[in-house]
């Protein structure tokens, strides 16, 4: 705890409130390695009989579907913990980091407890605003997803509890695949997956999947890349975009999709992305879980049965089937009084196995913790998937998608640094190896990065 | 506000021989309360008390407008603290990289020798003159003649149909940004459906750089015209009637007197409405972010676009600011040039 004491003495504007941190953070560290002494290889049981008595009101900053989420199993919580009051504040998540960011430099505003996202994760870890769990979550390093751990880790200390997964795999219009004589079960490789493309479009002149050209938002070639435990850059921190010969021919393996055709030119996330999904214009969509869940809830409620999932096809005969995109965590911040409160208040919502079940029952979001897998729950077939057991099917990838180098500390720059030039890559206006070059080059010119 | 045309703007009959006269805005201030009597009187009341400040020499004297100093000390008090406190502090922070947390470290010029070769600053620079370009021309030209119209006296309803035309101005930015983007989407907009009524299109409004230009465009007329309209008006009704009734018995046409006339008598006034216009586009946030995010490819990427990514998702304080500091002086440059072409001096 003590490195994280100073970072607010940067100005001297206010230094009752310097004063009052500092307090504040002693006694959060008492409270911290009390906590971590009694939490130590424990599990859920022992909440009810000695936190039960816990008591103070915490604030959680989240947008709506996470929150809405983690109320599900509220009335469970104030159950064990009937004086600990939640309140939740719900707010755009781009302003979540944003008013982060501002608490940050004033050195107070934070709330008790906020989620999220792990690509921002990384960025927040470093700071020295969140607090050091790396005790409280000891017992959870085995079961949660092993990736997860990444974008939470600072020098082998942990900075945040791991909440949801996001395994990818394709989801697949059933009818389309009928029409076109294609069996799902064949398309193993990504090669294979092409010459699908190739059949549904001479066939039926419908595009295999969307992928954006000048309005590219990156998202697919970094599930892609995730897939080979890939990046922007490696373990090491060096960028690798233009070194990785592997990424070159991720890069020009969308080229295909673009240069003949196969692939539909839309933004994501605008209306007519929406609609195309709805309608059947896309014939699949390499997506994470909760791709499904807006499928179901928003996009397409009415299309039950006419879509299906398979597993991620592979690079090559041996490769792997699983990737990520997305995903969420719990963070606890360093000012709050309340630190053993609030850890409860994330153990019990996150590494509790019931409320895992019941808020992935409920809301759909992907627990990282792998100890709930085994619940009948992922074996029961879904009608929407016209009665797949998709749970199941990425339950059996999570487990294997590997660490690679797409969340890091200055994720949000090398991502935008990338995009314009695969754009440019994507509307022909340089190959594959010059739009990796560039973005190589601009990455390491303005992130110091080798 | 800048403080020069909009002292003159609203009476440009007197402009050219006392402006020239009168280098401080002070004296303008007293120009306007003459005009309007009654509650603006204050001001001249205040001005003779900020002279007489001038003239005493002592401590003593302070204390004898003890009461009018601690009247108007909040406002100097708020200005200080958020406007003096944060310009300074950005001026020190654009020596240093700081990530909004923890111990500044110390640069020197480093930023602002990175900005100088900093290719995404200066392309999205060139974005914001290449949309002055695009939309101030014609939305100047349009506001002219919307207020000529307003302003005519065979027009029915004036109250109306201005309010009409400033309604778009008052609407929620990003509700119009959002109306926009529906609209011109390339497959299932309107503007594509109703091109295609006549056998056009479809075009790729959002997806090409320079159509995407356009479009942006479109909205910032769509959003300003009013606005200019209303400033062009309060302009064109300072214009006395007689000049364009004796020009008509001269034996002038209309559209003669309107371009002879009127146009040269209402130049204070476009000179005004352009210079914010130069300012607004510089400052571009909004709009762009809402109808293209910047894209595509950069290519509506506004430098406060820039400078709001590099602080909130890079975290690149110091950066950021140096980013505003040079882009402030450029505002400054582009906006003294302008004044000194456009006015040919009789505003400068």
């Amino acid at each position: 705890m003590n490195k994280h004491q100073s970072p607010f003495n940067h100005f001297a504007t206010d230094t009752v409130s310097r004063r009052d941190v500092v307090r504040r953070t002693s006694r959060g560290a008492i409270a911290v390695s009390l906590a971590g002494a009694l939490g130590m290889g424990v599990q859920t049981a022992k909440a009810k009989s000695q936190d039960a008595d816990l008591s103070g009101s915490l604030t959680i900053w989240g947008w709506e579907a996470a929150l809405s989420s983690l109320q599900v199993v509220d009335a469970a919580f104030n159950e064990a913990y009937p004086n600990i009051t939640l309140e939740y504040v719900q707010k755009d998540t781009s302003d979540v980091y944003q008013q982060i960011q501002l608490a940050a430099s004033a050195g107070s505003g934070f709330p008790d407890i906020s989620v999220i996202e792990d690509s921002h994760l990384a960025q927040f870890a470093p700071l020295g605003i969140l607090a050091d769990l790396t005790d409280q979550v000891a017992p959870y390093l085995q079961i949660m997803n092993d990736f997860k751990w990444n974008q939470a880790e600072v020098d082998q200390r942990y900075y945040a509890m791991p909440w949801d997964s996001g395994p990818v795999a394709v989801f697949y219009r059933r009818d389309v695949f009928e029409q076109a004589g294609i069996d799902p079960e064949s398309i193993a490789t990504w090669e294979d997956y092409y010459n699908a493309a190739k059949t549904i479009n001479e066939e039926l002149g419908v595009a295999m999947l969307h992928l954006a050209k000048a309005r590219n938002d990156t998202r697919t070639f970094e599930i892609l890349l995730w897939q080979q435990g890939l990046g922007y850059i490696d373990a090491e921190g060096t960028v690798i975009l233009d070194t990785e010969s592997r990424v070159q021919q991720t890069l020009e393996y969308l080229g295909r999709f673009w240069q003949e055709g196969l692939a539909a030119d839309t933004e994501s996330w605008t209306d007519a992305w929406y609609q195309e999904m709805a309608d059947g214009e896309v014939a699949t969509i390499p997506g994470a879980v909760w791709m499904g869940t807006f499928l179901k809830s928003f996009i397409a409620p009415d299309a039950a049965g006419k879509w299906g999932v398979f597993k991620l096809p592979t690079w090559g005969p041996e490769g792997s089937q699983a990737s990520n995109d997305g995903g969420s965590s719990l963070a606890i911040f360093q000012t709050t009084e309340q630190q053993e409160a609030a850890w409860a208040y994330v153990e019990f919502h996150l590494g509790r196995v019931e409320s895992q079940l019941e808020m992935y029952r409920e809301t759909d979001i992907f627990p990282a913790l792998e100890t709930t897998y085994t619940d009948p729950l992922f074996e029961e077939p879904d009608p929407y998937f016209g009665g797949q057991p998709v749970r199941a099917l990425f339950a059996e990838t999570v487990g294997n998608i590997p660490d690679a180098g797409i969340y890091s500390a200055d994720y949000q720059e090398m991502n935008s640094l990338l995009g314009s030039e695969l754009q440019r890559f994507a509307i022909g206006e340089q190959t594959a190896e010059e739009a990796l070059k560039n973005a190589a080059d601009a990455i390491r010119e303005r992130t110091r990065r080798s | 506000m800048p403080p020069m045309p909009s002292a003159s703007a609203p009476d440009g009959r007197r402009a050219s021989p006392e402006m020239g006269t009168e280098p401080s805005p002070i004296p303008d201030r007293r120009v306007h309360s003459g005009d309007v009597a009654g509650p603006r009187s204050s001001f001249r009341w205040n001005q003779g008390a900020a002279r007489r400040l001038r003239d005493a020499a002592g401590v003593g004297r302070l204390w004898r407008f003890r009461w009018p100093l601690l009247f108007i000390s909040p406002f100097y008090l708020l200005f200080a603290i958020f406007g003096v406190y944060p310009v300074l502090f950005s001026l020190w922070l654009s020596l240093h990289d700081w990530r909004g947390i923890g111990p500044m470290r110390y640069v020197g010029m480093e930023n602002y020798r990175f900005l100088m070769r900093d290719e995404l600053f200066w392309s999205s620079m060139l974005n914001v003159v290449i949309l002055f370009f695009i939309y101030v021309p014609l939305m100047t030209v349009l506001a002219i003649v919307l207020a000529s119209l307003l302003n005519a006296g065979f027009l029915r309803l004036q109250g109306m149909w201005r309010a009409l035309v400033f309604l778009p101005h008052i609407t929620s930015m990003v509700a119009a940004g959002y109306t926009f983007r529906l609209l011109l989407e390339t497959r299932s907009g309107f503007v594509n459906q109703a091109l295609g009524v006549f056998g056009l299109g479809p075009v790729a409004w959002l997806d090409d750089r320079w159509l995407a230009r356009v479009s942006l465009g479109l909205l910032m007329i769509w959003a300003w015209l009013g606005y200019n309209t209303v400033i062009m008006l309060a302009g064109l009704q300072t214009i006395p009637v007689e000049l364009g009734e004796a020009a008509r018995v001269d034996g002038a046409t209309r559209m003669q007197a309107f371009r002879q006339i009127t146009v040269p008598l209402l130049r204070p006034v476009i000179v005004f409405s352009v210079t914010l216009s130069i300012i607004g586009t510089f400052q571009m946030y909004t709009e762009p972010l809402i109808l293209t995010g910047g894209g595509p490819i950069r290519a509506t990427e506004t430098p406060m676009m820039q400078i709001f990514a590099t602080t909130f998702a890079n975290l690149k304080f110091g950066y950021a600011a140096a980013m505003s500091y040079v882009y402030f002086a450029i505002i400054v440059f582009v906006t003294l040039i302008q004044l000194r072409f456009v006015s040919r001096g009789d505003v400068a």
